[in-house]
């Protein structure tokens, strides 16, 4: 009887203990710092290796979910989508030598890539979709790079609803991998509107959130600190980290 | 006479300082995982997620209705699980409740923060602790050993007391020695893989590991078996120590000092 008192008011207490303790330190600004040092540590030792795994066309989910908005509330958006994306643009701008405005027909005259992957979603689930597109690093090829970018920022047309853009931020490597892409067909279809249409950016090596939908422009910058809430991404700025790989 | 019996020198400084940390590592690692968790509460034994292959599912069909399916079958859990503490001084539908998570109210980010940061202070306790056990040659003695599997029985029978000495061994017991090995070589490293294979980064630079475990939402479901099953060895660990000498153990534990027992002093 001791024993198993000893026992269960030993594990309940360790357990019951960790919660509020843990909700405590949470809070502590020097504390929730050095948890976020992790993120560097990780982004060494996994980074951007080798090759996200390829998939049959047999192994394509049914469903899959949408955890955005269905449809961005960015005030040029709805004309646009009404057009069918006749007048879209995407722009690719900033750190480069020849800025460039890609239409939707140039995009799919460029697309060179048609891959089936896994998108894993920060909340757990996973599902398989066939993706075709232009490879990133082909547009940024044609844009060339200077020098000094180090990141490709992706905004899109979606806006929160306190206003805030939604944006994402790749460095040059990821950029480069060859699995990076910006996705114009999902599943052997255009893109529809709730799926991030006409183009959106997919990152089969990391995890969902990196994926952007309804790109329009992709901004290449020095830094990341002076953009929005200045951790290169809309997650990213409300605490998930900017390294996506884990 | 308990007095007369031998004080030894039991367990080295990293032995002790890796325990702890490796405890603590652990305690957050639960609370901030079943955050996680509680973000996609459901478990499917596939690669992509696969409502067909579901092994455990935590959810709240109405409105202040908690319920938990295991292979299919659904069984009330209000309060428990499904529909528990918010950690908000509410009720909400959430599946672990928010007095055991970490932080207690829902927030993934935070969650990920704290699990990825302490995920490092648990492996490298663990593999300090492993490497300086094998340098020392302490593994030696709690490593279970082709020897050893004929004195299973009989442990088993003391222990039921349906035997009245237990087999003779050394420092631990045979029984100790199968929990012992099953943690250090099974549960643990199935645990680190299991958590390394949800990461769609390691997965593209090992694409092995994912594949040795069956896809990446069954590694979700080997990581989360080879919790329970850790903390299955933490119940039958911290019932080993109340039987046998708290106060005695909690020292050897802190101190390194141990007071033999009666049949050699086995360590817990």
């Amino acid at each position: 009887m001791r024993r198993r008192l000893f026992i269960a008011a030993s594990v309940s207490a360790a357990l019951s203990a960790c919660s509020p303790l843990g909700t405590k330190l949470n809070e502590n600004a020097g504390f929730h710092h050095l948890l976020e040092s992790a993120e560097a540590l990780n982004h060494r030792v996994i980074g951007t290796r080798g090759r996200a795994r390829e998939y049959a066309e047999s192994d394509i989910s049914a469903d899959f979910p949408i955890n955005s908005l269905p449809t961005p509330s960015g005030g040029s958006y709805a004309d646009l989508a009404r057009g069918g994306f006749k007048n879209y643009h995407l722009l690719v701008d900033g750190l480069v030598d020849r800025p460039q405005h890609f239409t939707l027909d140039q995009l799919n005259h460029l697309s060179d890539l048609d891959q089936i992957t896994r998108h894993d979603c920060v909340e757990g689930w996973s599902v398989v979709a066939r993706w075709q597109g232009v490879r990133l690093s082909t547009l940024l090829q044609i844009a060339a790079p200077k020098l000094s970018a180090r990141y490709a920022v992706f905004h899109s047309f979606d806006v929160d609803d306190s206003g805030t853009p939604y944006y994402e931020s790749l460095n040059l490597e990821q950029a480069a991998h060859p699995q990076t892409m910006l996705s114009l067909r999902q599943n052997g279809k255009p893109l529809e509107v709730d799926r991030g249409a006409p183009v959106r950016l997919t990152v089969p090596t990391q995890l969902g959130y990196k994926s952007a939908k309804w790109v329009r422009r992709v901004e290449l910058v020095a830094s990341l600190g002076g953009m929005f809430g200045g951790k290169g991404g809309y997650w990213e700025d409300q605490g998930y980290e900017w390294y996506a790989g884990i | 006479m308990v007095s007369e019996r031998k004080i030894v020198y039991r367990h080295s400084l990293v032995t002790r300082v890796t325990h702890w940390a490796f405890f603590v590592a652990f305690l957050v690692l639960v609370s901030s995982g079943l955050q996680i968790f509680n973000a996609a509460p459901y478990l499917d034994a596939s690669d992509k997620t696969d409502a067909s292959r579901r092994v455990l599912a935590i959810g709240s069909p109405a409105q202040g209705v908690g319920t938990t399916s295991v292979f299919g079958r659904a069984f009330t859990t209000t309060g428990w699980l499904g529909w528990t503490d918010d950690g908000m001084g509410g009720r909400d539908a959430r599946a672990f409740p928010g007095w055991i998570t970490i932080p207690s109210y829902r927030d993934l980010a935070d969650g990920r923060r704290w699990h990825l940061f302490f995920a490092w202070i648990m492996v490298v306790c663990g593999a300090a602790y492993l490497i300086w056990g094998f340098a020392r040659r302490d593994l030696r003695e709690l490593v279970l050993r082709p020897g050893d599997v004929p004195k299973i029985w009989p442990m088993q029978l003391y222990y039921l007391r349906l035997r009245s000495e237990p087999p003779p061994h050394g420092k631990y017991n045979p029984l100790q020695k199968v929990s012992y090995t099953l943690v250090l070589f099974v549960f643990a490293p199935l645990l680190v893989l299991s958590g390394l294979a949800l990461s769609p980064g390691f997965d593209a630079w090992m694409p092995w590991g994912m594949h040795l475990l069956g896809g990446r939402q069954f590694a979700r479901l080997w990581h989360f078996a080879a919790m329970a099953a850790l903390l299955g060895f933490l119940v039958v660990h911290l019932g080993a120590v109340a039987t046998t000498g708290v106060f005695n153990h909690l020292r050897s534990m802190l101190s390194g000092y141990y007071r033999l027992g009666a049949h050699d002093g086995t360590g817990v």
